[in-house]
């Protein structure tokens, strides 16, 4: 009776799985429910009801703060504009007026002559002659 | 060759520029741009503390444009400037110097004429603090991080006003922001702080020479850690808990008792259950009236110095969360989903100014969270393996289930512990105080909470962590091999005492 007990033991013990298994490299789910839920170390377990409904009451509001290359926000004050703040046709022509002149390095890098480099500066200072030396 | 070729290439274009053209005026300039004035950041992190710094270095590294604005003039916030870093090294180097005085001669070390240079502890103490905190400027300058010192103010919803510490402003758009602004001490209602004499954490490190009487309001992990130091170094040390037992909310009743009955023997006089009805800063000392709860007699206490350590708020002073209308919950935490969004997506938060523990573990883990969820849609935090430590001597550490919790959720049990007095290791450091408690399923042998008071605590609590993150049972860490002779055994045996019996005990 005892040494059965013991052998029936030992072979649990032999076969004893460990709780702890390797589940493989860790990868994000396919599908991830992004819909607000409460903080898991929130006391309510709630959340208000501010973060179901939208915060804003009309597509234009909306529209104001949606984010594509920066807040399209037409309200916002003449003096703070960025992009889309005024009209372009509000802030005047784009070519400079009589007597002003624009230096190209005041424009966006963009407008900006392409740098040269040195193999070209050698090339334009021997007439060529360094693309073959 | 080349080089004098180019210079004198600049000096013939300088020659024949015409010199009567005017000069371009900036007025044109104001009225006509040509591309927005300031670069959009994927994420404008408001503080620099452990969620803020961790939050911007992590997305640096994933690719993203990140600017941090921290008013504090260095990083690291609470925890490395005037928190958990410069109290350690206070915890250190009291601990060396009670050791020399008290514990060396029985060890066969006799030391002459021993004497406390303050100046210096302190010196030491703000050595460690730059370091780190000038590490983390260089770990932000490496992963591309833009750093403004300066204190944040929302304007909108993607633009935060920064009103420089040095003078002027600036404004930082953002298609993400992250509000991470930590959190404060919490006055006691009725004391002056003035930081000398009634002191939060940040003036009892601070303190320019030792008080002859220091009473301790809190009875917490901050205000045990500072009544250890100021013990050590000499002072009369009275701590005032409100509560029946010390340790903070978490701390498991048995462990908490033990850590009180080892701290009085060092000398920390304790008052439970007591309330302190007022102070008076008036006189020579300061004076605390206080009333023992459950219908003790008034008395007064005096010292040179009162810690306030009742307790942190959340820090959201001058953040203008009214200007984008964001909701804080009745103790002034900002109230986010399980993302870390506030009611208006892009604006996260996280650390102690949100919900969950304050602790700056917790802080970080919720930074790298944070920036996982905008970037890939997916993060991942465990509040329910959140570590705790305190670093009094002997230390004291757990992480998951207390027996008082499983006990209110009434979730059944089985304990198992491991005196330290049993194990090699500590008995040749002759540092034998404390035991290793745990808590596991008694159906399925899953740990469900770690508590230990002993030598080194605080570094073998990573170990049931680790087990309780991946949901081990007692006998998974019993049959896990640990060397010998060291602390970790007393664990292993602990475990082992879980499920069946302890070996050395």
């Amino acid at each position: 009776m005892f040494t059965t007990r013991v052998l029936r033991q030992a072979a649990q013990h032999a076969e004893r799985t460990p709780s702890i298994k390797f589940l493989g490299k860790r990868t994000i789910p396919a599908s991830v429910d992004h819909t607000p839920q409460p903080h898991p170390a929130s006391p309510t377990h709630t959340l208000p009801k501010s973060f179901t409904e939208g915060s804003h009451t009309s597509f234009s509001s909306y529209r104001d703060h949606a984010q594509q290359f920066g807040p399209l926000r037409k309200t916002i004050a003449a003096s703070q504009a960025g992009i889309g703040g005024l009209a372009g046709a509000q802030l005047g022509p784009v070519g400079a007026p009589t007597g002003f002149y624009f230096d190209r390095s005041e424009l966006p890098e963009r407008f900006h002559r392409a740098p040269l480099t040195l193999a070209e500066i050698e090339a334009v200072e021997t007439g060529g002659a360094a693309a073959f030396a | 060759m080349l080089s004098q070729r180019l210079i004198g290439r600049a000096a013939a274009r300088s020659a024949f520029r015409p010199s009567g053209l005017p000069t371009v005026i900036p007025a044109i300039r104001s009225t006509r741009t040509f591309a927005s004035a300031a670069e959009d950041k994927d994420l404008v992190i408001i503080g620099g503390g452990v969620a803020g710094y961790v939050a911007a270095i992590k997305a640096g590294q994933e690719g993203m444009k990140v600017t941090c604005i921290e008013k504090r003039g260095t990083l690291g916030g609470t925890c490395l400037n005037v928190g958990c870093i410069p109290s350690k090294s206070l915890l250190n180097n009291s601990h060396l110097y009670h050791q020399i005085l008290h514990d060396s001669k029985h060890r066969g070390i006799e030391v002459g004429d021993v004497k406390l240079n303050l100046a210096q502890l302190m010196k030491a103490k703000d050595t460690s603090v730059s370091g780190l905190t000038k590490g983390v400027e260089f770990l932000l300058k490496k992963n591309g991080v833009e750093y403004i010192k300066g204190a944040g103010t929302f304007q909108d919803e993607h633009t935060v006003k920064v009103q420089l510490n040095d003078g002027g402003e600036t404004t930082v758009v953002g298609k993400n922001i992250l509000i991470a602004t930590g959190s404060e001490a919490t006055p006691f209602p009725g004391l002056h702080i003035d930081e000398k004499r009634v002191v939060t954490s940040t003036g009892a490190i601070a303190l320019t020479e030792v008080p002859k009487k220091m009473t301790v309001i809190g009875g917490g992990i901050i205000g045990l850690e500072m009544a250890s130091v100021w013990s050590r170094l000499g002072s009369e040390v009275t701590v005032v808990e409100f509560l029946d037992q010390i340790g903070g909310p978490g701390m498991d009743l048995e462990i908490a008792k033990a850590t009180q009955k080892i701290l009085k023997k060092q000398g920390i006089i304790f008052k439970t259950g007591t309330k302190v009805l007022s102070g008076n800063t008036g006189g020579e000392l300061v004076t605390l009236d206080v009333d023992a709860a459950k219908g003790g007699k008034q008395e007064t206490l005096d010292a040179d110095v009162v810690l306030v350590a009742i307790g942190r708020r959340p820090y959201t002073g001058g953040l203008g969360l009214e200007n984008i209308g964001l909701e804080l919950d009745e103790r002034g935490r900002v109230i986010i989903d399980s993302e870390y969004r506030t009611k208006i997506p892009h604006i996260r938060c996280v650390g102690d100014v949100t919900f969950g523990p304050m602790l700056a573990h917790k802080a970080e883990e919720e930074a790298v969270a944070v920036v996982e969820y905008i970037k890939k849609g997916y993060g991942h935090v465990n509040y329910g393996c959140i570590p705790s430590v305190m670093y009094t001597s002997p230390e004291v550490a757990w992480v998951g289930q207390s027996e008082q919790d499983l006990k209110k959720a009434g979730i059944k049990y089985r304990i198992g512990t491991f005196p330290f007095s049993a194990n090699s290791r500590a008995k040749t450091n002759l540092d034998t105080e404390g035991m290793v408690k745990i808590l596991a399923d008694p159906e399925t042998d899953r740990l469900l909470g770690i508590h230990i008071i002993g030598p080194n605590a605080g570094e073998m609590i990573a170990e049931g962590t680790l087990a309780l993150e991946y949901g081990a049972s007692s006998e998974d860490v019993a049959r896990t091999c640990h060397a010998h002779p060291t602390l970790s055994e007393a664990f292993k045996e602990a475990a082992m005492a879980t499920h069946g019996k302890a070996i050395h005990f």
